[in-house]
């Protein structure tokens, strides 16, 4: 007999499949949550909490802890850089980039008069996320094929898209349009300071991208999702 | 026995009798444990039709007549409860103060259940049909009425967290609390021993962590388990580890240490330490070469001609 009508259901959305049954939930790592009391609760959450109790959960990865510096954002942004598996080089470029970053703007700190010193930002992690949002595409591009030709059409993308090419797009630029002399982690804190002031390449990039959307407007209607 | 059967006596006899059947042959407590006969002959339907050949049941002649006449009581309830919201919305638009059934803590009845219950076989597609029936069903909101109906139909899940066996916790000569636990993650095994001591002190493999992991997320994972439940320099550690890499010694240490520190928590932190996904061992392994294949994934790189 085949799988049951609960594993029937889930089967239709698996593209690939894990060592995991899909009826395990993902687990939450945050210790915040578990501490909240019954009042501070919507319906959903004690819905889920109820569902949470009766359903088995994943193992949390390796790189998750319930630390505070723990960042989704950031792991994935290690992982992106990652080659070869060499989790330790990239984890370590990334915190010696936050350095330079956090160097940096205490440099500007100190120079800036008194009036402009408080709009420095100096927390790392900040310009990080400021620097990514402003480098996420709002609209994307997909190539659909009608009557035998292959057209750019604009296409809204999802939150998860839109923060992967973000983070591609700043990786190969750091990767390809840097000096054989500099090191990565310099290219990458000059990249970011430049999209957390809306300026750089990788900004560029993504204006490209938007106007060509713009221009490939007419053939919008080709998507039919 | 080694013994020999042409001089077996009765003492003989009664000496094996006590030795094998310590209450006696009689003894209540001796009786053969036999299942239910329901366990042991399967349900089947009784004869459907009286003397003259006339079946009993109006919907006989569909073949199964247990799954349609099920079908048909469930339109019915449908058909009423549909009635109702007619009449209750001609009166005048009234606040849904009537919350449906909650369906968390359980699940539909499985087909091959199903079929259990009515005794008779059922194709996929009918199955299908039942469960969109009783969906729908559900979402009118007047089917309050109709829940011994639908919890007859409905398995209850048990709580996962009362499948974890929490050890005793172990005292030790001075008094100090201890308990022990093993840990696996890929080919990684390691024991823990954590004791109730206020040094935070861990070491492994006679090392310090710090020498024993340079690297900064082996620590990190070490100390999950003891951050997630504000315990960070309560206990004190002896760890063996062996197998796998720095990784995975990593996560076999700690689920070890969560499976140790079980003893030490109340219920509602058991749960939310498996909810935190402490507390599954993780089942990813590498996976294997296939033949045809360079990898487990990578294929030969294709070549034209």
């Amino acid at each position: 007999v085949s799988a049951s009508s609960i594993g029937r259901l889930v089967m239709l959305f698996l593209v690939r499949w894990s060592r995991y049954n899909p009826y395990y939930l993902e687990p939450e790592p945050r210790k915040e949550l578990y501490n909240m009391p019954e009042t501070e609760l919507t319906t959903e959450q004690k819905e889920e909490r109820e569902l949470k109790a009766v359903r088995p959960i994943k193992a949390t990865t390796n790189s998750t802890t319930s630390s505070v510096f723990n960042d989704p954002v950031l792991s994935k942004f290690v992982n992106m850089m990652m080659r070869d598996g060499e989790k330790i080089l990239a984890r370590g470029i990334l915190t010696q980039t936050l350095e330079s970053l956090k160097r940096k703007q205490v440099e500007k700190y100190h120079k800036a008069p008194q009036g402009k010193k408080a709009e420095i930002e100096c927390n790392p992690y900040a310009i990080f996320h400021q620097a990514l949002e402003n480098c996420m595409p709002v609209i994307g591009l997909a190539s659909i094929q009608k009557g035998g030709k292959f057209y750019q059409v604009p296409v809204p993308l999802t939150d998860n898209r839109r923060r992967f090419l973000a983070m591609k797009w700043m990786i190969t630029e750091c990767r390809d349009n840097k000096n054989r002399r500099t090191l990565m982690y310099e290219k990458l804190s000059q990249e970011l300071l430049a999209a957390y002031s809306k300026e750089g390449n990788v900004i560029k990039r993504k204006h490209e991208l938007h106007k060509m959307a713009e221009s490939n407007r007419a053939y919008a209607h080709y998507r039919w999702w | 026995m080694g013994e020999d059967p042409e001089t077996f006596t009765q003492q003989d006899i009664d000496r094996s009798i006590a030795y094998l059947f310590p209450s006696g042959l009689f003894d209540k407590r001796a009786r053969p444990l036999m299942k239910h006969p329901d366990e042991i002959f399967p349900k089947q339907q009784a004869v459907q039709w009286g003397a003259d050949g006339r079946p009993f049941h109006f919907l006989f002649y569909t073949g199964k007549q247990s799954y349609y006449s099920l079908m048909h009581d469930t339109v019915a309830k449908v058909l009423a409860a549909e009635k109702q919201q007619v009449l209750l919305l001609s009166e005048g638009p009234v606040p849904q103060d009537t919350k449906p059934i909650s369906l968390v803590g359980s699940r539909w009845l499985l087909k091959e259940e199903l079929e259990e219950l009515l005794v008779e076989t059922i194709s996929d597609h009918d199955y299908a049909r039942f469960i969109q029936l009783m969906e729908r069903l559900l979402s009118l909101p007047n089917c309050l009425s109709e829940k011994d109906f639908v919890q007859r139909y409905r398995k209850q899940l048990e709580i996962q967290s009362s499948k974890q066996q929490v050890a005793p916790l172990q005292y030790d000569e001075n008094g100090v609390a201890y308990s022990t636990a093993d840990g696996r993650r890929k080919t990684a095994t390691c024991t823990v021993l954590l004791r109730d001591c206020g040094s935070g002190s861990i070491s492994i493999n006679g090392r310090d962590y710090l020498h024993y992991f340079p690297v900064l997320q082996d620590r990190e994972q070490l100390m999950f388990p003891f951050h997630f439940l504000d315990m960070l320099g309560r206990f004190d550690g002896q760890c063996t580890v062996g197998g796998g890499g720095r990784s995975s010694q990593a996560g076999a240490l700690r689920l070890a240490i969560s499976r140790a520190m079980l003893s030490f928590l109340s219920e509602g932190q058991v749960e939310s330490m498996r909810q935190a996904g402490l507390l599954t061992p993780d089942p990813r392994v590498k996976e294997r070469k296939k033949p045809g294949q360079e990898g487990a994934r990578r294929k030969f790189t294709w070549k034209k001609r």
